[in-house]
């Protein structure tokens, strides 16, 4: 049966919610004065992003305290009559079956203009003489809509949380579903989902539907496919834009995020910039870019973001005096992250025997199976009892001989001399 | 002729052995007096001792059992905040039984390290001080995060020169029984610029060919272990094909993993072999030294590169132009 695994695998304990530690405490801590009768402050109001995992967090409470949930989203309270009808509930906190009972008013921002009228209103009157528990989400409590109701309410903020964050739940997921997934798949979709952990779990369901495993390049084409369209545009914008600033829009238009955009620009530049001292002017752009990002990097400090947009897409953008738009230039896909997904089973090969080396030679298996498997190449062609020896004592396998001796009498050979 | 990697064989195995980098060995040997180690950054090229003087280190100060004291973990392999977490966290906070209480945790090629491993290294390193030194290895310290640099005592390693580069090398010649002649060690060195594990690791490849060696085994040698090499790079940029450029320098970096701190030592020997004008040759050589120094601060090799060759391409065309008037 198909089952959407937001549902599926939706925390059922506080302890299973990805990320926001510090907010989750907060909220428990004032759920448990509760004990105590009612509080200065009667209702939370939980406000971030989307897909953040708010409601799933005032699930997981209730599930974890064993309360009520009494949940009411915007369909249920679009006017004022409709949330007086609510009122009752809020009147006591221990429900008929002596449970206590913790209301939650969902999709808050849900409330709109004059249909909605005196909805926020009616809110704030119930949680002024609440007796119980009442939870309030919204995507923005600062919306002046709330002013008021805000006076009212202990203010809680749910922040994307990290991407290791929601590679280790995108994990947790496919040990539950039984699919082997990449490291480098989960964290491209991850990354993509930018903090949204329903959209980077909807994601996942999609692209491992049926699978039982899942690479890196299942996940890459199908992620960009739908959002091609959208780069194109950007990149447009960004190469033949005339103003700085319509160069930077551009930037916040794309849906792929600033590395990315990076990569598309700086594969794309050459074919569009024919002129030589645009070129090089171009590049010098992104080369400068790529200093704030290193700078970024040392000092952590990520405000300095700012000008490594600036220098991507206008900087780019001015670049331009000489050359002519010369009629239709496709753009193509950056190559040095197409690059990274092909041809795999080599790649993987070589790793393999990178770390064979690593386990003698003190160097990192990446660096290992790009700087010496080019010398172990060579001595496998041409001197068989020096790659036996080798062979040996690097432990080998049949499989990694051949490889290295690109030539199968030559391996036989190789591999007679370590029997014999 | 020994049949195992010679570059694994002839590492020097204490501080004594060691010889280059004269003066930082001569400060290790005074931690190793004092039995007491800081935090450390060795930065520097690859193939200058980096590793070679952390396990040297770590051999004499705790003796032939210096393996139960030490860790070492590559960065560029397991680069994530969870190895950090767990790995790092886990041999740092058990204390060491013995003479010296602290262990070491070596990290090799640290500036691989993502920005959050390093922040969570951060702290490891400082709650577990007493009972872990830190010895990080980059071939850019620009890449490690300041707050890790500020708690660590840097050193800088450098190339080799040249007659230590050869002296090592006709050494191992000699315990191996090869005929390495003088061109073939130009050659050597002309390749590999000083960086000796690659220098080694030509040498026993160039040896495997069971011919004496001379400069004409060498660089049929070093064509195959590097078949984009820069001069034809620099060539295709000249002519003013910016994309192919671009593509061997990718292939350079991504396939045969040369350094990019190598690429630029060559870019720049070669641009005064050119056949340009020489007011050109200080032009573009005062440009190399730009894009030199914000690789050294620690950006991307090949994007830093590639607006080089962009560059490059820039100064063939003014001047041919200027040629032409």
């Amino acid at each position: 049966m198909y089952q959407p695994w937001t549902v599926k695998h939706k925390p059922k304990s506080l302890k299973e919610v990805v990320g926001n530690k510090e907010a989750i405490q907060k909220l428990v801590e004032w759920v448990k004065s509760w004990n105590w009768g009612p509080p200065p402050k009667r209702a939370a109001f939980i406000y971030g992003p989307p897909g953040v995992g708010k409601t799933v967090t005032v699930e997981a409470l209730a599930n974890d305290f064993n309360m009520e949930l009494i949940e009411k989203n915007a369909s249920d309270y679009r006017t004022e009559e409709n949330v007086k009808r609510f009122a009752g509930l809020a009147s006591q906190y221990g429900s008929l079956f002596g449970k206590k009972r913790i209301i939650l008013f969902d999709e808050l921002d849900g409330l709109t203009g004059t249909a909605d009228k005196g909805g926020v209103k009616a809110v704030t009157e119930i949680v002024k003489v609440a007796q119980c528990p009442i939870v309030l989400i919204a995507n923005n409590a600062y919306d002046p809509r709330f002013s008021f109701l805000r006076n009212y309410c202990l203010l809680i903020e749910f922040k994307k949380p990290a991407v290791n964050e929601v590679l280790s739940r995108l994990k947790a997921i496919c040990l539950k579903e039984d699919i082997q997934a990449e490291e480098s798949a989960l964290s491209f979709i991850a990354r993509r989902s930018e903090g949204d952990i329903r959209s980077a779990v909807i994601d996942l369901q999609a692209l491992s539907q049926g699978k039982k495993k899942l690479t890196y390049d299942d996940v890459a084409w199908l992620g960009y496919r739908d959002r091609q369209e959208n780069i194109f545009t950007v990149l447009k914008m960004i190469m033949y834009g005339k103003t700085c600033d319509g160069a930077k829009r551009a930037a916040s238009m794309a849906d792929v995020d600033a590395d990315m955009l990076f990569e598309w620009i700086y594969e794309n530049v050459p074919n569009h910039f024919k002129d030589p001292h645009d070129l090089a002017r171009a590049m010098d752009a992104l080369s400068l870019a790529d200093v704030y990002r290193g700078r970024i990097r040392r000092s952590q400090d990520w405000s300095f973001t700012r000008y490594v947009v600036d220098l991507m897409t206008a900087g780019v953008a001015m670049a331009r005096a000489g050359s002519k738009p010369s009629g239709w230039t496709p753009f193509h896909f950056p190559a040095r992250v197409q690059m990274l997904s092909r041809s795999k089973e080599e790649r993987s090969l070589q790793l393999e025997i990178g770390h064979k080396i690593k386990r003698k030679c003190h160097i990192s298996a990446i660096r290992a199976s790009k700087e010496i498997i080019p010398y172990l190449q060579i001595i496998f062609k041409n001197n068989p009892k020096m790659a036996a020896g080798i062979a040996k004592w690097l432990d080998l396998t049949p499989e990694m001989i051949e490889y290295l001796a690109e030539n199968k009498e030559r391996a036989e050979e190789i591999k007679a001399l370590i029997g014999g | 002729m020994s049949f195992e990697m010679w570059a694994e064989k002839y590492r020097p195995k204490t501080l004594d052995d060691m010889v280059n980098q004269k003066e930082i060995v001569e400060r290790l040997k005074s931690f190793v007096k004092a039995k007491n180690v800081p935090h450390c950054i060795f930065a520097g090229p690859p193939g200058t001792g980096k590793t070679t003087a952390a396990l040297c280190l770590a051999r004499d100060l705790y003796g032939e059992n210096y393996r139960d004291y030490i860790m070492e973990l590559n960065a560029s392999d397991e680069r994530g905040i969870d190895v950090v977490r767990e790995t790092v966290k886990t041999f740092a906070r058990v204390k060491a039984i013995g003479e010296i209480p602290f262990k070491i945790m070596i990290l090799d090629e640290a500036d691989n390290m993502t920005a959050d491993a390093q922040q969570a290294l951060r702290r490891t390193m400082e709650r577990y001080t007493e009972t872990c030194r830190f010895i990080l290895c980059a071939n850019y310290s620009g890449k490690i995060i300041e707050p890790i640099q500020s708690r660590c005592a840097p050193f800088r390693f450098t190339h080799l020169p040249r007659d230590e580069h050869d002296k090592y090398l006709q050494y191992i010649a000699k315990r191996e029984g090869l005929t390495l002649l003088e061109d073939g060690l130009d050659a050597i060195f002309e390749v590999c610029g000083g960086d000796l594990r690659r220098a080694i690791n030509t040498l026993q490849a160039a040896a495997s060919l069971g011919k004496p060696i001379d400069s004409k085994v060498v660089y049929s040698i070093a064509g195959r272990a590097n078949p984009a090499d820069v001069q034809k790079m620099i060539e295709t940029a000249m002519k003013g094909n910016f994309i192919e450029a671009r593509k061997q320098l990718r292939e350079m970096i991504q396939k045969y993993g040369v350094a990019g701190s190598d690429i630029i030592r060559q870019i720049h020997t070669e641009i005064f072999r050119l056949e340009i004008p020489e007011l050109w040759k200080i032009k573009l050589a005062e440009i190399v030294g730009e894009i030199d120094y914000r690789l050294v601060e620690g950006s991307d090799e090949e994007i830093q590169l590639s607006a080089l060759l962009a560059r490059l391409v820039e100064a063939a065309y003014e001047i041919k132009n200027a040629r032409m008037v």
